[in-house]
């Protein structure tokens, strides 16, 4: 069932994004001959004509690209807002699927149509200033090398790296879908609800976290110091490798919790009225 | 397992201090259309939504098709709501796969059929039809399935005696004589002719729960007429039943 209403969801995000990621891409190819072009050996030597064309051009890609980034933050909101709390509401919460599964599909479709702005708009920017293939190949094994003589594992470094990004991008949007639900609980005011529940639950998790990082340092005192000096002294990667983990765990643990209550309270409490 | 197909009992909703249905047991059976008859605020919407899980009860239990509702109570239950549920971007195609997809007894071709019937493309746009068009592929989507059991709130309310018709003859040619149909209203005289059974809700409580014959036996009067008896004497304040 989950297959099935990813169909949907993705559908409605190609609906949804069908204009602006090609608008980027058809945008970023007209600046890689405007803007790309003043980077080519006298390519400077264009005009006043010519550098009001390059302004301007440049200047609609960015408001694209500011347009793609804001109207991701509304699909998130609003697929989830609409889709499962408003009227269409109606239709999803009768179907015959499971609470999660409504949450999960929003979720994935939600955190894909974000992978793929961000991607959309790296890809821009390689359109418009264009690295030699050879140079973008060259890079990673260098980088890797470059890495690997730190002490860093030039592999799993970026991999943590990147998962870290994924964990922080499933808790950004399930911190917005619980903020979302507790909102919904209010017979009035559901949008402004929403936004106290969004700063509410920020202050508590930073406060949670803040206060269990005080707490172990003082509990254990100079051992962590101790401790934390004698991984520095051995190896730089073990300080990242640490540190990276740590996070992914405190950001997996509150998306843990953001998903938990968010499908307690719309299998529990939900209330279309 | 219980003979019946829907039974409630001591259902209790509240909004905040406000109780919308309070204590409510009732038990439906299979193979009947049930009249869910009440004034505006009595709780009819109130009731359809607890059935379909779009509400959860304050207190209280319900089980349809011997299910608690979830999942598999879903599956059974074909459910008309009183507001359009439709994504912006979808075309009636898109609606057809959709319930092609979540309900096995969709039955797809009786759709187009009952679309072609009134003039509706399966390629037309959700977002062009006029408000009309669009609750009449609501009501198409609903009654093309085969499920055990209709909930239509207010399928009547609010359209022209034309359209009132058409609705109720779409409801009577397509529902499965197995099924129950449960239709919430407040027009009796347009439905009193086709119900079995009547349920009256008044402030949230069930008043009067019987076969539509034997009520209109018992009273010596129409459904219409009692129904306008019993909540006039609510408007004054007075009237015992």
């Amino acid at each position: 069932m989950l297959g099935k209403l990813l169909k949907y969801d993705f559908r409605s995000m190609g609906k949804q994004f069908a204009f602006v990621w090609p608008a980027v891409l058809v945008l970023a190819l007209v600046n890689r001959f405007t803007f790309g072009g003043l980077f080519r050996e006298g390519g400077a030597d264009i005009g006043l004509p010519g550098q009001l064309a390059t302004g301007l051009t440049f200047l609609v890609y960015w408001a694209v690209i500011l347009a793609t980034m804001v109207l991701t933050l509304v699909f998130i909101i609003q697929r989830f807002f609409k889709g499962l709390l408003g009227d269409e509401g109606y239709l999803m919460h009768t179907l015959p699927v499971k609470t999660w599964q409504l949450i999960v599909s929003k979720l994935i479709c939600g955190m894909t149509a974000c992978i793929i702005s961000v991607l959309v708009a790296l890809l821009s920017v390689l359109i418009i200033i264009p690295v030699p293939t050879a140079d973008l190949l060259d890079f990673w094994p260098e980088l890797f090398r470059a890495l690997g003589s730190q002490g860093v594992n030039g592999f799993l470094a970026p991999l943590e790296l990147l998962l870290l990004i994924l964990v922080s991008l499933v808790q950004c949007c399930l911190h917005l879908y619980l903020a979302m639900a507790i909102g919904h609980l209010f017979g009035k005011n559901r949008i402004v609800m929403s936004v106290v529940a969004f700063l509410a639950i920020n202050f508590v998790v930073s406060f949670l976290f803040s206060s269990a990082f005080f707490s172990f340092v003082s509990l254990l005192g100079e051992q962590v110091t101790e401790l934390v000096y004698d991984r520095m002294e051995m190896s730089v990667w073990g300080v990242w490798h640490s540190a990276v983990g740590l996070m992914i765990l405190g950001s997996a643990a509150a998306a843990a919790v953001y998903f938990f209550f968010t499908e307690r309270i719309l299998r529990r409490r939900l209330n279309l009225e | 397992m219980s003979e019946y197909l829907v039974t409630c009992i001591g259902l209790t909703k509240r909004y905040g201090q406000k109780e919308a249905l309070s204590k409510i047991s009732l038990q439906l059976a299979p193979g009947r259309i049930i009249g869910l008859l009440g004034p505006n605020g009595s709780g009819k919407t109130t009731l359809i939504k607890l059935l379909c899980g779009l509400l959860q009860p304050t207190e209280g239990s319900i089980t349809v098709d011997n299910n608690p509702v979830g999942p598999h109570s879903k599956a059974v239950i074909s459910y008309l709501p009183d507001k359009m549920y439709y994504a912006d971007w979808m075309r009636v195609s898109d609606l057809f796969d959709l319930f092609a997809d979540f309900y096995a007894d969709f039955d797809r071709e009786r759709a187009e059929n009952m679309c072609l019937s009134l003039g509706i493309s399966p390629s037309d746009r959700i977002k062009t039809m006029s408000k009309g068009t669009k609750e009449k592929v609501q009501l198409v989507l609903v009654m093309a399935r085969r499920a055990k059991l209709y909930l239509l709130d207010e399928p009547i309310a609010g359209v022209d005696p034309a359209a009132r018709e058409f609705i109720m003859n779409t409801i009577l040619t397509n529902y499965d004589e197995k099924a129950s149909v449960l239709i919430s209203t407040h027009l009796i005289s347009d439905v009193e002719p086709v119900l079995d059974e009547a349920i009256f809700l008044r402030e949230g409580q069930v008043v009067l729960h019987d076969s539509a014959d034997a009520l209109r036996e018992r009273e010596g009067k129409s459904l219409d007429a009692l129904f306008r008896d019993v909540f006039r004497a609510q408007i004054y304040g007075g009237g015992t039943l």
